[in-house]
């Protein structure tokens, strides 16, 4: 057995941003996986590193978002040069498409209310009636308008696990998969002892961080941390390639890289079921015709259903653990968006022993109603 | 209106079982996509019987046969949609739902069972070269001589093993042309240990081990090269197909032209069963994934049926007992017919059906797939088609601690592309089985997702839920 | 690489890139082009490497091919009709071009 600064439970976007990030500040860490068909959530990611929208209620993450993709841009182009793989983000702004008037006064208010509710975080955002839309969206249908956000962009949700996978073992670290971790147990003398679900212990870490999804709640019960998460289902349409039509990603469809369009994505609390329903494919292809008639007669290539990581206000909910100082836990739907703040900037409290005042908002005790009472 | 059963897929199985059904009084609905029943193995008979019927002759008595099964079809009360294709199985508001789309419409039907009868595909044979216009397979090859009465215009090469492969030529030969050369991937004698399995096999069946001993006489004596135990190939040429090479007794031979037709043996079409969450696991002597059954045909998923070659590679007549048999079991549980009848109307094909078993048992031993092409090792060999991805770039993100098909998806964009994953899927598990020093079966196969076939967002869009 | 063995009784007229073909009623459009030589059918999104149909049972998605304007048809489950104008699929389908709405 070998004995770790860090054991990582969980390899998928979350627990690989924050393996890549130790590495690169020279900790010896170690990241358990799943096998092949681990529930993942990169797999039905959207690839959106988004900004508009989000927040209400809570300026924090508002902001933790708009510095995210800010650093967004220079931690792609690390990734780029570090380990040939290049993410693909692009960060010209997004577009939220609405299909009828009130839609549109809606979207608008909500935007309007988050920029005050950020006071200076510098939340822009820009109303854009239909014949502006339809110049600089030349394919977009006959829709009243959107609004715009220069900050949104977008990337290959699936690149940027394989750049974070490689920059990590190019710089030393261990990935572990086919390995189900089952017991997570504090040591006499400090740190952590790491078991398998067979009882097999595997590994022993000064500090742990738990990110195993939908597993982290009860992974997270053992060492004193809290993960009040559940699985929301997200339904996703892909058609066949074309060549680059859409430049900008928006809130129905986007045009990947490789030319497929994705559309949706849905969501529902749909416990762990991850097969897709008809009439939701429906309604989601329906409203992408709107938006982009052109659609119409291209192929579906695969539809999926993916289970995302919702907290129960959906903002983040990031703790170090009280009972087991040492042991943390980061759960987040964003893990696309989020994945630079989680790579340069989360690795940085993990190796200090301490989250940040400022970050406080995001932990879990702000579901506890009478501390709280202004939680949604 | 919602048939008792919708059956998938119009070949001997399929039919068989939708007969089967009907005649005990269920309203059943067969759907394929092609324009006509028959399957691949009885494709187009009912177009060359009435239009050629002098040509029939030509593709052996086995084919013929099939017409009986078409002509009890068209006087049945059994509904046939051709040209219509099945794109997704799953649960709508609690009911099953198979969703069908035909003429540019699709909608959802909601049978209380389905069976599945969607036959067999060629084991795709990934090898330098075969993306090469003029690499195709044996079965293509026959296809388009059934279909449309289509000969190779040279003397093509061939490589594979097994039945197919042999009356396939000896379909040519009646049809006037002479293969250049066959490159057989069996071995040239029948090793000891399955002269047990053979001698058992002869005494089953007869005529049908002796009818493929004067197959190969025949073959011998057209005066076609026949070279036996070829373990590898490579195809050449820039915009086409213009030489191969193969490697037999330690040296390599390269050969000019123009043609190659391949075959490695037939493996259940499943993908329809995977994308329905139907359980399935790895055969490793016959190395495909067959559907986990149990005694009366059904799957894991409730309200799913499978039969014939989409279960296990046993061939038409085989699967015309499997239809009929799982089409029984089926009016059963439906309640159309009772447990005597059910007994009474499946023991003969019961029977036959371990009298074939007896004969597969040797043809299985014998004609096995070639590891060349199960795990196409050779970096530069792509294994994706629709994607190019090369079997390199896979051993690449397994050596990255990728673990199976699902995460090499997502690593190399291999199987995303329009074919699903048909193509490279068991090459790809095999791969990665090697570089993990594991079995097929500890790896996987990919998660198969809908839309099974082709369907547009529009139609998408306007779906007949009702 | 293939021929007829039946002469054509029922004619059907297609074009292949500005080249007429005549084909029989009930060629899958694979069928149609094959007979009349046409090899590639399709040209790969990156690079310039052709395909032609490999399974003709709709497996393989190598046949795809541009019927009256619309991209990634699969010649072999495509029957020949009169007038049909086909092309090669060069690449990706491009939207700008043909589908604008």
């Amino acid at each position: 057995m070998k004995d770790y600064d860090v054991a990582i439970i969980g390899g998928g976007l979350l627990g690989s941003a924050f393996a890549w990030g130790l590495a690169d500040r020279g900790l010896r860490s170690v990241v358990f996986d799943e096998g092949d068909n681990a529930i993942r959530t990169a797999r039905g990611n959207f690839g959106l590193v988004w900004v508009q929208g989000k927040g209400l209620g809570m300026p924090e993450y508002a902001r933790w978002t708009l510095e995210s993709s800010r650093q967004w841009v220079g931690f792609a182009e690390r990734l780029r040069r570090e380990t040939g793989v290049d993410t693909q983000y692009h960060r010209d702004g997004g577009f939220v498409i609405c299909l009828d008037d009130d839609d549109f006064d809606s979207n608008v208010g909500l935007l309007e209310q988050l920029r005050r509710e950020a006071g200076d975080g510098g939340y822009e955002f820009e109303i854009v009636e239909h014949v502006e839309l339809r110049r600089r969206i030349p394919i977009v249908g006959d829709v009243p308008g959107a609004t715009y956000c220069p900050h949104d962009g977008h990337c290959n949700p699936l690149r940027l696990l394989r750049a974070l996978h490689t920059g990590y073992l190019n710089r030393g670290g261990e990935y572990r998969p086919w390995t189900r971790i089952g017991g997570l147990q504090a040591r006499a003398d400090g740190g952590f002892v790491v078991s398998a679900v067979d009882g097999k212990v595997v590994a022993a870490a000064a500090k742990l961080i738990v990110a195993a999804g939908h597993g982290s709640r009860e992974l997270g019960s053992q060492v004193g941390l809290q993960v009040p998460i559940f699985p929301e289902q997200g339904q996703v349409v892909v058609t066949e390639k074309a060549a680059p039509v859409l430049n900008y990603p928006t809130n129905y469809v986007r045009q990947t890289d490789a030319g497929n369009f994705l559309l949706g994505p849905s969501s529902k609390n749909a416990g762990f079921d991850t097969s897709t329903e008809p009439a939701t494919l429906r309604d989601i292809t329906a409203n992408c015709v709107r938006a982009f008639p052109l659609l119409d007669d291209f192929r579906v290539q695969r539809v999926w259903a993916a289970l995302r990581v919702m907290t129960p206000d959906g903002f983040p909910v990031y703790q170090q653990s009280d009972s087991h100082p040492g042991a943390f836990s980061f759960a987040c739907h964003s893990g696309v968006t989020l994945a630079a703040n989680h790579a340069l900037e989360v690795t940085e409290w993990v190796v200090r022993g301490d989250i940040p005042e400022r970050y406080r908002p995001f932990h879990p005790r702000r579901f506890d109603v009478q501390a709280n009472p202004a939680s949604r | 209106m919602n048939p008792d059963v919708v059956v998938v897929g119009a070949g001997p199985a399929g039919i068989s079982a939708a007969l089967a059904l009907d005649a005990a009084g269920a309203g059943v609905r067969i759907v394929d996509e092609q324009p006509r029943p028959g399957g691949q193995v009885y494709r187009a008979l009912e177009q060359v019987s009435r239009n050629r019927p002098e040509s029939l002759a030509l593709y052996g008595d086995d084919y013929a046969r099939g017409l009986e099964l078409m002509t009890r079809l068209s006087a049945s009360g059994v509904e046939l949609s051709p040209a219509t294709s099945v794109w997704d199985i799953s649960i709508v508001d609690g009911r099953l739902g198979i969703g069908l789309v035909c003429d540019d419409r699709a909608e959802i039907v909601y049978p209380r069972h389905i069976l599945l009868a969607t036959g067999a595909m060629e084991r795709p044979t990934p090898f330098p070269g075969w993306t090469l216009p003029g690499v195709m397979t044996v079965g293509a090859a026959q296809t388009l001589f059934k279909e449309s009465a289509l000969v190779p215009d040279c003397r093509p090469v061939i490589m594979g093993t097994g039945p197919l492969v042999y009356l396939f030529i000896r379909q040519m030969l009646a049809a006037g042309v002479t293969p250049a050369l066959l490159l057989d991937t069996a071995p040239g004698h029948i090793p000891v240990p399955l002269w047990g399995d053979l001698l058992r096999a002869f005494v089953s069946a007869p005529k049908s081990l002796l009818k493929g001993v004067s197959w190969l006489r025949q073959i011998r004596h057209a005066g076609i090269d026949r070279v036996t135990g070829v373990g590898s190939i490579e195809a050449r040429g820039d915009e086409r197909l213009e030489s191969i090479r193969y490697r037999v007794d330690g040296r390599t031979v390269e050969l000019n032209t123009e043609l190659l037709l391949v075959h490695d043996g037939v493996i259940p079409n499943s993908h329809l069963a995977m994308a329905a969450g139907c359980e399935h696991r790895w055969n490793r002597l016959q190395g495909y994934w067959q559907p986990v059954l149990d005694a009366n045909g059904l799957s894991t998923r409730a309200g799913i049926s499978i039969a014939g070659d989409s279960t296990a590679i046993a061939g038409a007549d085989a699967a015309a007992c499997s239809g009929r048999i799982v089409g029984s079991q089926l009016a059963l549980a439906l309640d159309f017919i009772d447990e005597s009848r059910h007994r009474a109307e499946t023991l003969g094909d019961r029977q036959r059906l371990e009298r074939i078993a007896v004969t597969r048992r040797f043809i299985d031993r014998f004609y096995r797939p070639l590891e060349y092409f199960q795990t196409p090792l050779d970096p530069d060999t792509l294994v994706c088609r629709c994607e190019d991805v090369t079997s390199g770039e896979i051993q690449q993100v397994a050596a990255l601690g990728c673990m199976g098909p699902n995460q090499g998806k997502a690593f190399t964009r291999c199987g995303m592309g329009p074919c699903m994953g048909r193509q490279c899927g068991n090459a790809v598990s095999h791969l990665f089985a090697h570089c993990h020093g594991k079995e097929v079966d500890e790896i996987g196969h990919y998660r198969i997702r809908s839309p099974i076939k082709p369907i547009t967002v529009g139609q998408l869009s306007r779906l007949d839920l009702d | 690489m293939f021929k007829r063995i039946q002469p054509v009784d029922k004619p059907v007229h297609l074009v292949f890139e500005e080249q007429p073909i005549t084909a029989c009623e009930g060629d899958s459009v694979a069928a149609a082009l094959l007979a009349a030589g046409v090899t590639a059918f399709r040209q790969v999104a990156r690079g310039d490497a052709l395909r032609g149909p490999y399974c003709m049972i709709g497996n393989c998605y190598e046949c795809r091919v541009e019927i009256d304007g619309k991209p990634n048809l699969q010649a072999c489950q495509q029957r020949v009709r009169d007038g049909i104008q086909v092309r090669l699929q060069r690449g990706l389908r491009k939207p700008g071009e043909r589908d604008e709405p």
